[in-house]
């Protein structure tokens, strides 16, 4: 069904990654409208994560180019992708542990407020000892919006390590936030969450399209991803399989037919 | 100032600035036992400064500062990729390295050593004056955006690379400084005992910065600063233990049973000259290790302090 | 031969990495006492066999190996990776100064056990010496190889290796295999020592720091946690250090020995035979 052509922000095309003889992405095409919430489901191991990993360079493709807002990424490291406002969040929650949650949320912050190598170094020695500068004030408050919104404001001093599950993900989800993206790519954001907490994180997901965010999500909780999303891309064994809006998918054989022996229920 | 404290001092003094040159590259995950090889290789070049080429003391350190930072880049390029373990021993491996071309280079002395370095009498002004430097820097840096994305790397390498931080180039900037600390504490040293030989840096003096650090506590640059004084004081304090033991009034040992042999016992062994003081010295790691594994001081540890002297800071 | 020595040590090194992911820095001194009990035993016992003599001092070592053990690394939470590595610092030290006080600080002269003979074979000359430690080394590291690799209890220090949690699952005292792992490093260590002693004809309180350190480069050169590797690569580096030695003079030997080790670590860190560790 043809889409009212609106502004691709993200486009990749013939995504290709092989380990040894296994395609973990076998020529993935995907188009990402901007402003829209674009889901990625498919079964187990169907190539999710790796495609997530291409995208935000984590993981090198074969071949296939990835193209964000006119910009080519695949020659370029995570940390260009981020300072181009890609930001993502990881499955298996990969937070700084031992630093407080304000200040896991302040390195995102980083590269915005990153002058040179030498103003950072400069700064060390020149200003005030002991003393906090105003541009730290700024991130400082800056951080704690964003804390704010996700609702962890609470628990800004609490070293990361020591929060509940949920709170977790939020966090990773703060800290991904303050990159200030356009394009935000959540890996299984309501992986282990109650209905309770998932229907949160749907609300959240909901405000940060409304601040003008693209969002790419993998996602197993099917209720989730069919309420929220404007687009859904199926991959199955690294191929697409299917594309279209949540009611398209639904209807699809072809679809229902991957999902058969899985326990998610369309 | 009496000669003997003042040599304790600059020599104490001189610890703590290794121990901060190991604590830069530290901050960002990267355990470096050459901190010694750079001290050498800062000693040999501020040396070949002042006695090669005649230049003032001030133009050796500086000198020393920025070649041996260098160095620690080109040593920090390959370090990149190598992590943990794998990283001590490749650093071990430089420190070595230096040993070997202080001892063969002839240009510097081969292994009769690098002699007639001139003497600097106000090492004590430099040193001291150095780490207040150091000090102000790392507790600006403790609380910047360059500090907070060191610790972030050291956390997750890979997280903080997703998060915007340019993970490269900020390794090798901290490996670099740590080796641009050690140089000029390499280049002090020289000056002050106007000697120095291959053995002069060499593993033994790698690890004990890795002691001072370890002992000291490595979540703060306060860590490394009192584990280095409270290691290298610590001889000093055992013989002003046994200094005072002598005050202990014979009636007191008569009144123990063996105690006089007790007394002798730990007299022998609080005798700082000789292989008994190492002995106390490597059951206070292990006690030490034992009772309080994250060190001294740590992170929380500094911050009740601070918030003890100044109860009216905002959180 | 130089290389059984450090294969010995190697093998001890690689086996307690495995199952404590630990640097033993103070297995270098284990390898010392062993020579030294091994001293005593034939000193005080004139006329002693010589296979007694190891076999004494392989079972002192190995308990002074547990007492090592128990004192300076069990107690070591592993929360902080580096608190175990200064631990096994202070033991050296203490081992060491120990030695110094107890036995004085200069080399001592092994009395001779046995009539030397010199055989010239293929131009090389061999004393039946170095024959008999190369062998009994040999002897040694293959027994041990096939006790980890056959017996119950082999099994038991593998299975530690690879998890302790899975191990304890399985039903296996995790502590306690740990404590027999150092015992069998130290005894390999301890006899080592004898044979280096035996072979030198000298000992020292400091001979401990050099194998300690050229232990560790062949455990990274064969592959940590890997025995067999530790074996090949002790032999390796003992060959390239009498060679470098012969050709390059002695003090470049040990510049050698480390830029094989900084090679290693840039180009294949799992070394030579690959690590039985996975990484953390």
């Amino acid at each position: 069904m043809p889409e009212a052509s609106t502004h691709c922000t993200l486009h990749a095309e013939g995504l290709t990654k092989r380990f040894g003889g296994f395609y973990a992405l076998r020529d993935v095409t995907i188009d990402v409208q901007e402003g829209h919430i674009h889901a990625v489901i498919g079964p187990n191991g169907a190539g999710k994560t790796t495609l997530f990993n291409a995208l935000s360079g984590t993981l090198a493709v074969d071949s296939g180019e990835i193209t964000f807002e006119n910009q080519r990424l695949e020659m370029l490291k995570p940390y260009r992708r981020t300072a181009l406002g890609i930001a993502r969040t990881f499955q298996n929650i990969r937070l700084f542990e031992h630093m407080t949650v304000i200040e896991n949320v302040m390195v995102g912050a980083h590269s915005r407020s990153y002058s040179a190598l030498w103003g950072a170094f400069s700064g060390a020695v020149l200003h005030r000892p002991f003393a906090q500068p105003a541009v730290e004030k700024t991130m400082r408050d800056r951080a704690f919006e964003l804390l704010d919104f996700m609702g962890l404001g609470q628990k800004m001093d609490e070293n990361a390590e020591d929060l509940a599950y949920g709170e977790r993900r939020r966090l990773e989800i703060a800290r991904a936030l303050a990159i200030e993206p356009r394009l935000l790519l959540l890996d299984e954001p309501a992986a282990g969450m109650n209905p309770n907490e998932t229907h949160e994180l749907d609300e959240h997901i909901k405000r940060i399209r409304d601040r003008g965010v693209t969002i790419v999500l993998v996602e197993h909780d099917m209720n989730l991803v069919m309420g929220i999303s404007d687009q859904i891309t199926v991959l199955n064994f690294g191929e697409k399989i299917a594309e279209g809006s949540p009611s398209t998918i639904q209807s699809d054989p072809v679809v229902i037919e991957a999902y058969l022996g899985e326990e998610e229920v369309l | 100032m009496n000669p003997f404290i003042e040599s304790l001092l600059v020599f104490t003094g001189i610890h703590i600035i290794a121990a901060m040159s190991f604590y830069m590259p530290f901050k960002t995950g990267q355990v470096s036992l050459g901190q010694a090889g750079f001290m050498g290789v800062g000693a040999y070049a501020a040396g070949v400064i002042t006695v090669k080429f005649g230049l003032p003391y001030p133009v050796g350190l500086i000198f020393a500062g920025v070649f041996t930072g260098l160095i620690g880049i080109c040593v920090g390029f390959p370090a990149l990729r190598i992590r943990g373990i794998y990283l001590l021993l490749l650093t071990l491996g430089f420190a070595q390295i230096v040993q070997v071309i202080a001892l063969t280079w002839d240009y510097t002395g081969a292994h009769d050593g690098f002699q007639g370095i001139p003497y600097q009498e106000n090492t004590f002004w430099y040193v001291y004056g150095t780490i207040i430097i150091l000090i102000l820097f790392f507790s600006r840096l403790e609380n910047s955006s360059l500090g907070r994305a060191m610790v972030s790397i050291h956390e997750d390498e890979e997280a903080a690379e997703v998060m915007g931080i340019d993970v490269v180039r900020i390794k090798l900037l901290a490996f670099g400084l740590g080796a641009v600390i050690a140089g000029v504490a390499g280049a002090m040293f020289a000056h002050y005992t106007t000697y120095v030989d291959s053995r002069s840096f060499g593993i033994l003096l790698g690890v004990e910065i890795l002691m001072f650090c370890v002992v000291g506590g490595v979540t703060t640059y306060w860590g490394p600063i009192l584990g280095a004084a409270f290691l290298s004081l610590l001889p000093e304090g055992l013989r002003t233990l046994r200094d005072l033991m002598e005050l202990i009034p014979l009636a007191v040992t008569d009144a123990i049973p063996k105690g006089d042999e007790i007394y002798d016992w730990l007299y022998e062994l609080l005798d700082f000259e000789n292989e008994k003081r190492l002995i106390v010295y490597g059951a206070v790691l292990i006690i030490m290790m034992i009772i309080r594994p994250q060190g001294l001081l740590t992170n929380k540890t500094v911050r009740q302090l601070m918030f003890w002297k100044r109860p009216s800071r905002d959180a | 031969m130089l290389g059984a020595s450090y294969a010995l040590v190697a093998i001890g090194y690689t086996i307690i990495f495995g199952v404590l992911r630990l640097l033993h820095f103070a297995h270098g001194e284990v390898f010392m006492f062993g020579a030294f009990i091994g001293l005593q035993i034939v000193l005080a016992w004139s006329g002693v066999n010589i296979y007694l003599a190891i076999i004494f001092a392989m079972l002192g070592t190995g308990v002074i190996g547990v007492i090592v053990a128990l004192i300076a690394v069990r107690p070591i939470s592993s929360k902080y990776p580096l608190a175990p590595l200064i631990s096994t610092i202070g033991a050296t030290l203490i081992m060491q100064n120990v030695a110094v006080s107890v036995f004085g600080g200069e080399n001592q002269s092994f009395p001779e056990t046995m009539d030397p003979v010199i055989y010239s074979v293929a131009g090389v000359t061999v004393s039946n010496i170095q024959i008999f430690t190369l062998l009994m080394s040999m002897i040694i590291m293959v027994a041990l190889w096939q006790f980890v690799g056959r017996s119950k209890t082999g099994r038991a220090i593998r299975a530690v290796a690879e998890s302790h949690e899975t191990a304890a699952l399985m039903g296996v005292n995790v502590g306690r295999t740990v404590l027999i792992t150092f015992f069998l490093a130290s005894c390999l260590a301890g006899a080592a020592g004898v044979l280096d002693g035996v072979k030198n004809s000298a000992v020292s309180p400091f001979m401990g720091l050099e194998v300690a350190v050229a232990g560790l480069v062949c455990m990274l050169l064969g592959g940590l946690g890997n025995i067999f590797g530790a074996m090949v690569a002790g032999f390796i580096l003992g060959l390239v250090e009498i060679l470098s030695a012969a050709y390059l003079g002695t003090s470049l030997r040990d510049l050698f020995t480390f830029v094989i080790l900084i090679l290693i670590l840039l180009y294949k860190p799992s070394g030579l035979f690959g690590t039985r560790v996975v990484d953390d």
